[in-house]
C-alpha cells in the first residue's frame, strides 16, 4: 500500500506555515472592530485619497468606491478592500484543497474540489514519496510511463485526497497534485465543510486559533481553501466539540477576540460534557 | 387571520374612515420582514413575508450549466425558476408551472442581471429558485427585492441590489404596495423595480390607463417606498452579524 | 458534515458505520432517538390548513386546499383526500426541476397510506349531500430543504396541516350549494393520529431517523406507520433485507416509539380556533 502508512506524519504541523498569504490574517483579533457593509454600499468619496481593492469598485459615475460583497470593510494603506463573509471557492494554483474522487479512468481521476469545476488528477502528478522521480531522460518513453504508473498511486471512487492545485484558470479546468508535503489520501477521520471565506478564521492569526483547537479538543485537523476541513480525534465526543466549535467560529467570524471566546467557550464545554 | 369563502371583489376599496381596507395609509407599506440564510442546502437563501406574502428564494452557484448546451462560452447564464405553492392562492394553483410564473422569470432575471458581472464567469450557471408559498399580491415585487437578497446572501458580486414595488390606483387615488385585493378590484397597477448601483429602472409594468401626470406621479411616489424598502434589505443582511457583534447603538 | 453531492467518501462511511456499531451518531443521538422536531401551524394565510415542519434541518411546508365535487361511485357519502409532495429544487443540489420523480412520488404515497389506513380522516363528515357534493382534501407537502428523512417529517406535517384544518360549512339548500356561514376544524376531522417511522439499515446495523449521509449509505430503509394500538402501514425500500426477527423488532418499537412521540408532540394543539 502507501509508503506513507503513518497517519500523524505532519499533521501536527500546523497549516499556517503556508500563510505567508495576506488574506490569513483578514480576521484578527486585536483590530479594530470593523464595519459590515453590504453590495452597493458606499465605503468611500475620497476617490483622491483611496483605490478601490478587492471586493470593491467605483460607482457609476466615479465619484465614489462601493461594496460588492457582504463582508468586512478594511482599509489597507491607500486600498479600500472588503473581506467576503460569504462566498463560494476558485480555484488558484497553489491552494491546497480536500477533494473527492468521483470518477476515474486509466489517464485521470475526475476529484469534486467544491468548485464549479471538477479538478483532474493525472497519475503522474501521484508519483509516490520516497519513489525516484528521475527516470525521466532514462532512455525511451516507454520505458519512463511504465515506470511511472508503478509509482502512481491508485486512488479508488470514493477516496478522499489533499491535494494541491496546479493550475486553474478561466480555459482550463484545475489540474491536482498529491505530490508534496502533507499531500495524499486520507484513510481515516472525516470531513465536514464551512463557507471558504471563514477557512482563515479557523485558522486564525499565526495559526493561533487552529493551534488552540487542536490543543483542547485533543484532535488532528487540516484545513483547507475550498472550506473542507479534515479531522480526527480521540473519541466522538471530542470530534462532536470540535465540529460544533467550528461551526461557532464560522458563525462569528466578524466579530473580535473570538479566540479567546472559543478558548473559553471549549474550556466550558469540557465540563459540561464531563469530558477532558 | 381572514377567512373567506369566496373570493368576491369589495365594492369601496377604502374605509369610512378613509383608510384602505386593511388599514393603511395611501403611502404605507404592508408590513415587511426579511430574513437571510434559511436553506441550508443553498449556496444563499433569503425568506419574505410581506403582508400575507411569503417567499422563499434559494441560489445555487457557480456551477456547470445543464443542460450543456445552454451555457455561454464567454460568459454565465442567470436564470430564474419562480414557481406557486398550489395552496398559495385562495383557488388551489395546479402544481405544474403555468405561463404567468415563466413570464414572472423571465422578468425578475432581467432585474438581477444587470446587477451581477456575469461575464466574469463563462460557461457558469447562477441559478435563482423563487417559491412563493402564500400570496397576496405584488408577488413579482416581493420576489425580486428577496432574490436580490438571496444572490447577496450567497456571496456572489453584486454592484449594488435592487428593490421592488408595486403602486396603483384605486378608487382614484394613488397608493403604495397593492394587497391582492387592491391588485385585483383596483384601477391601475405599476410594478416598478429600481437598480441601486445607478438608480435606474429594471423592472416596469403597468396595467390600467393614466395620463402623463399620472405617469410621474406614480414614478416619484414609488421611488420614495422603494428606498424604504432597500434600507430594509441592507438590515436584514446585516443583522446577523450585528447582533453579534456587542456594540452599543446597533438596531 | 461534508457538503454532500451524491458519493458520500469511504472515510465517511467508514466513521458512520463504525460508530453505528457503537450506538453512535456524530450529533450526539441514539440509535432510536429523533432529530429535534419543530412544528408550527396555520402559517399560510390562503390555505385552509398549513403546518410548518422541521425534522432536524429537515424542512417540509404542507398546505391543504378543498374543492367540492362528486364522490368516487363506489363511496357515494365519503369525502376525499388526496397527498401530493414536491421536491423543491431549492431544497436540495440533489434534487431537479421537473415533474414529480420516484423520490417525491414515494414521499406522497407512503404518508397518503400512513394517514389512509389508520382511517384517520373521517370522510363520512365531508360529505354534503350523499352521490352530489363532497369535500375534495388536497394536501401537498413542499420540501424546503432536504437532510433527510423527509418521509417522517412529511408524515407530521401533513398530519398537523389536517389538524389545523378550517372548512367552511356547506349544505345543500333551494338554490345549490350554499355556506352555513360556521366553520368545522380538523380536530373534529381527525380521529386518529397515525405517525410514520423510518429506519435506515447499513451492513447489519438498523437505526431511527437516518439523516442525509446516513441516508446516502443506507442499503436499505423500512417505514412503519402506528396509531395508538395498531401498525397500519409499512414500506421496505433499498437493496438490504430485513429480518423476519428484525421486522417483529421495529414493529413493537415503532408503536412504542409512536405512544411516545404522540404523546410528546400532543399534534391537537395545532388546532385552529375559529372565533
Amino acid at each position: 500500500m502507501e509508503n506513507e502508512t503513518d497517519e500523524n506524519v505532519g499533521e501536527d504541523i500546523q497549516e499556517d506555515d503556508e500563510t505567508e498569504d495576506e488574506e490569513f490574517e483578514d480576521f484578527e483579533d486585536d483590530e479594530d472592530t470593523r464595519d459590515i457593509v453590504v453590495p452597493g454600499e458606499v465605503l468611500t468619496e475620497d476617490t483622491k485619497n483611496f483605490l478601490p481593492g478587492r471586493g470593491t469598485i467605483y460607482n457609476n459615475d466615479r465619484t465614489k468606491i462601493i461594496s460588492l460583497n457582504i463582508g468586512l470593510k478594511q482599509i489597507k494603506k491607500n486600498y479600500v478592500n472588503v473581506i467576503p463573509l460569504r462566498g463560494f471557492y476558485t480555484p488558484r494554483p497553489g491552494d491546497k484543497v480536500i477533494a473527492l474522487v468521483i470518477d476515474k479512468n486509466p489517464v485521470k481521476y475526475k476529484c469534486d474540489i467544491n468548485a464549479k469545476d471538477f479538478g483532474t488528477l493525472k497519475p503522474k502528478n501521484t508519483i509516490k514519496r520516497g519513489k525516484i522521480r528521475s527516470f525521466r531522460g532514462s532512455g525511451g518513453s516507454g520505458g519512463g510511463s511504465r515506470q511511472e504508473e508503478a509509482n502512481a498511486e491508485k486512488y479508488e471512487i470514493g477516496d478522499i485526497l489533499i491535494v494541491k492545485i496546479l493550475s486553474a484558470d478561466r480555459l482550463n479546468k484545475p489540474e491536482l497534485t498529491t505530490v508534496g508535503k502533507y499531500l495524499g489520501k486520507k484513510n481515516n477521520g472525516f470531513v465536514i465543510s464551512i463557507d471558504p471565506p471563514k477557512i482563515p478564521r479557523v485558522i486564525g492569526r499565526n495559526g493561533s486559533m487552529i493551534k488552540m483547537l487542536k490543543n483542547l479538543t485533543k484532535t488532528n485537523i487540516f484545513v483547507t481553501q475550498n472550506g473542507r476541513i479534515w479531522l480526527k480525534g480521540e473519541d466522538i465526543a471530542h470530534e462532536r466539540l470540535l465540529v460544533e466549535s467550528i461551526q461557532k467560529i464560522a458563525t462569528e467570524a466578524h466579530t473580535v477576540g473570538l479566540t479567546d471566546r472559543m478558548q473559553e467557550f471549549i474550556i466550558n464545554e469540557k465540563k459540561v460534557r464531563g469530558i477532558e | 387571520m381572514p377567512l373567506i369563502i369566496n373570493d368576491e371583489y369589495p365594492e369601496k376599496l377604502f374605509r369610512e374612515d378613509g383608510k384602505r381596507l386593511d388599514g393603511r395609509d395611501l403611502n404605507e407599506l404592508r408590513p415587511i420582514k426579511m430574513e437571510v440564510g434559511v436553506i441550508k442546502n443553498a449556496d444563499g437563501s433569503a425568506y419574505m413575508e410581506w403582508g400575507n406574502n411569503k417567499i422563499f428564494a434559494a441560489v445555487y452557484g457557480p456551477r456547470d450549466v445543464h443542460p450543456h448546451h445552454l451555457a455561454k462560452p464567454d460568459r454565465g447564464i442567470l436564470r430564474v425558476f419562480y414557481r406557486m405553492a398550489t395552496f398559495s392562492v385562495f383557488d388551489r394553483k395546479r402544481p405544474a408551472p403555468g405561463r404567468r410564473e415563466k413570464e414572472i422569470s423571465m422578468i425578475v432575471a432581467d432585474c438581477l442581471e444587470p446587477i451581477l458581472f456575469l461575464e466574469l464567469y463563462p460557461d457558469t450557471s447562477f441559478e435563482v429558485f423563487i417559491d412563493v408559498m402564500d400570496a397576496d399580491g405584488g408577488t413579482r415585487c416581493a420576489s425580486t427585492t428577496v432574490a436580490a437578497l438571496a444572490l447577496a446572501d450567497a456571496g456572489i458580486p453584486m454592484k449594488s441590489l435592487v428593490s421592488a414595488l408595486a403602486v396603483g390606483k384605486i378608487d382614484g387615488k394613488k397608493v403604495v404596495d397593492l394587497s391582492g385585493i387592491e391588485d385585483k378590484a383596483g384601477e391601475a397597477d405599476l410594478p416598478i423595480a429600481i437598480t441601486w448601483y445607478n438608480e435606474e429602472i429594471s423592472l416596469l409594468q403597468f396595467d390600467g390607463d393614466m395620463d402623463l401626470d399620472d405617469l410621474t406621479e406614480f414614478l416619484d411616489l414609488a421611488k420614495e417606498s422603494l428606498a424604504k424598502i432597500h434600507q430594509i434589505q441592507l438590515d436584514s443582511l446585516k443583522s446577523k452579524y450585528v447582533t453579534l457583534k456587542r456594540e452599543e447603538g446597533e438596531n | 458534515m461534508m457538503d454532500v453531492k451524491r458519493i458520500v467518501s469511504r472515510i465517511e462511511k467508514n466513521y458512520i458505520t463504525s460508530n453505528l456499531k457503537k450506538e453512535q451518531r456524530i450529533d450526539g443521538r441514539g440509535l432510536w432517538e429523533y432529530r429535534d422536531l419543530k412544528i408550527e401551524s396555520n402559517t399560510i394565510s390562503s390555505a385552509e390548513g398549513s403546518a410548518d415542519v422541521s425534522l432536524g434541518d429537515t424542512r417540509i411546508l404542507t398546505g391543504l386546499k378543498y374543492e367540492i365535487g362528486e364522490p368516487f361511485p363506489d363511496l357515494p357519502d365519503e369525502g376525499v383526500c388526496t397527498i401530493m409532495a414536491e421536491l423543491l429544487p431549492l431544497a436540495s443540489p440533489l434534487f431537479e426541476r421537473g415533474p414529480p420523480d420516484e423520490q417525491s412520488i414515494e414521499l406522497a404515497r407512503v404518508v397518503d397510506r400512513g394517514i389512509r389506513h389508520a382511517d384517520c380522516i373521517q370522510t363520512k363528515k365531508l360529505c354534503i349531500k350523499e352521490n352530489e357534493a363532497v369535500y375534495i382534501l388536497f394536501v401537498d407537502m413542499y420540501v424546503l430543504n432536504h437532510d433527510g428523512n423527509m418521509i417522517d417529517a412529511g408524515g407530521v406535517s401533513a398530519l398537523t396541516t389536517l389538524i389545523s384544518a378550517h372548512l367552511p360549512e356547506g349544505k345543500i339548500g333551494d338554490n345549490g350549494l350554499e355556506w352555513t356561514g360556521k366553520y368545522f376544524t380538523g380536530d373534529e376531522l381527525v380521529k386518529e393520529l397515525p405517525l410514520v417511522m423510518t429506519y435506515g439499515k447499513i451492513d447489519d446495523i438498523i437505526f431511527l431517523d437516518p439523516n442525509l449521509p446516513e441516508e446516502l449509505l443506507c442499503d436499505g430503509k423500512i417505514s412503519i406507520s402506528v396509531t395508538e394500538k395498531k401498525i397500519t402501514s409499512i414500506q421496505k425500500s433499498g437493496a438490504a433485507t430485513f429480518s423476519i426477527d428484525e421486522i417483529k423488532m421495529l414493529g413493537k418499537k415503532s408503536l412504542e416509539i409512536g405512544q411516545n412521540l404522540r404523546k410528546e408532540l400532543n399534534l391537537l394543539q395545532y388546532r385552529t380556533s375559529i372565533k
